[in-house]
């Protein structure tokens, strides 16, 4: 009996003994497995032969860069326009809002007026200019420009006024003419400029709160510049020396220029409905002082 | 008999088809709004407004007698007409893909952009030549 239970105990023993010995040889491998994995400096030679280290190096820049392209690529989604795409953005914006109101959703006869004045301004040497024209059926704004995106211009026109007035394709092509040359002095981005408008356009927004009022402001700025403020005394002077000066070259023109000034101011002082207008275009009578040849005294 | 039938329908409907429409290519919007108009008239009633970038599928069909400045289109269910000159080969680079967020904040409502498509239907556009 004794005899058993020492065979017994002493296989126990020995089979314990067995599974630690076993167990501890087992693990000192994974060590020396991980060492092997860890430690480059055993391969280091053998990488280096092959490349690997140069590669591995580069992935973890390659990385690097595209997670700071993703992270710019997201800040960039925050951006606000430039100011050149704000200002052709805020004169469809109005155009858009106000479309009831100017009535220009409407049919209306082709008066070939794309071809017209683009002859007027190639006649006088102005090339590669984008205009869009376009026309409202309304005889409460009779005419107006815009800037629009990329140096282009947006001319606006009543047909209402064109009917009333009788005016040609000429007479119109040199009223579109007089509004470009307001746009080209700046005088209307001056007058509705703001001060947040330079402030944020081209800024980001990335984490912020985006101030949106800076739209806002701007839309009401081209209410008072088109129906109240319109263009001062100076700047219609300005204007109309200009036209004289490049129609000048063109008696055709010039002629065709100094009838129009006259027919307005004969038409505008008896017509009641476009009274405004003389407020916000001063005046077809002192332009035609402006531009009158000098009587010589003999 | 019958599957020789069935067989030569299909082939039929299969050739009436491709010669009577014919894909001329996926073109892009390119102005901020546009619609798919009724008719190949400028001011005729829009079947859907489309943004900036939207893909078009311009088809040739025997059955549509347009003139030069039209595209015959589909768009989505929508079949109709867009002026040519608005659609681009390559897709264009739209204020609302540049700056999304801003253009998010506008909250435009579906007026406005059914207005602003009409818009580049009414302007009169042009540029003069290079000197």
């Amino acid at each position: 009996m004794t005899i058993m239970f020492r065979a017994k105990l002493a296989f126990s023993s020995f089979v314990l003994l067995f599974t630690i010995s076993a167990l501890s040889q087992t693990s000192k491998l994974q060590e020396e497995k991980e060492l092997e994995v860890v430690n480059f400096k055993s391969i280091k030679k053998v990488l280096q032969q092959d490349g690997l280290s140069q590669s591995a190096k580069m992935k973890t820049k390659q990385v690097a860069v595209l997670k700071i392209e993703q992270t710019n690529l997201e800040v960039n989604r925050f951006n606000y326009p430039k100011e050149d795409e704000l200002w052709g953005f805020v004169s469809e914006y109005w155009l858009v809002k106000n479309a009831q109101l100017l009535g220009w959703d409407f049919e209306k006869p082709d008066y070939g007026l794309e071809a017209s004045f683009r002859k007027t301004l190639e006649s006088l040497g102005f090339y590669q200019k984008k205009f869009k024209i376009l026309l409202v059926n309304t005889p409460t704004l009779v005419r107006a420009s815009f800037p629009g995106s990329e140096g282009e211009m947006i001319l606006l026109l009543s047909v209402p006024f064109i009917r009333s007035l009788d005016l040609s394709k000429l007479e119109i092509s040199l009223l579109l003419l007089e509004d470009y040359f307001r746009l080209e002095g700046g005088y209307f981005k001056k007058a509705v400029s703001t001060e947040k408008l330079k402030r944020l356009a081209g800024t980001n927004f990335y984490g912020k709160k985006p101030d949106m009022s800076m739209i806002e402001e701007l839309l009401n700025k081209y209410d008072t510049q088109i129906n109240q403020k319109g263009y001062s005394f100076q700047q219609q002077f300005e204007t109309t020396k200009k036209m004289d000066s490049f129609l000048k070259s063109s008696p055709e023109l010039w002629n065709a220029y100094f009838h129009l000034l006259g027919k307005l101011q004969s038409f505008l002082k008896v017509n009641v409905q476009y009274k405004d207008y003389l407020k916000l275009y001063p005046s077809p009578e002192m332009q035609l002082k402006w531009i009158s040849p000098e009587e010589k005294i003999l | 008999m019958f599957l020789i039938l069935l067989l030569s329908s299909i082939l039929s409907f299969a050739e009436t088809t491709s010669t009577d429409e014919k894909v001329v290519g996926i073109f892009y919007m390119n102005p901020l709004f546009g619609h798919v108009h009724q008719y190949s008239v400028r001011t005729s009633a829009s079947l859907t407004t489309i943004q900036c970038a939207h893909p078009v599928k311009v088809i040739e069909s025997s059955k549509v007698s347009i003139s030069n400045e039209w595209a015959y289109v589909q768009v989505a269910d929508y079949r109709g007409f867009v002026m040519k000159q608005f659609l681009s080969e390559t897709k264009p680079d739209c204020i609302q893909g540049k700056y999304p967020k801003f253009f998010d904040m506008l909250n435009m409502d579906l007026s406005e952009l059914y207005y602003w498509g009409r818009l580049y239907d009414h302007y009169v556009q042009g540029e003069t030549r290079v000197q």
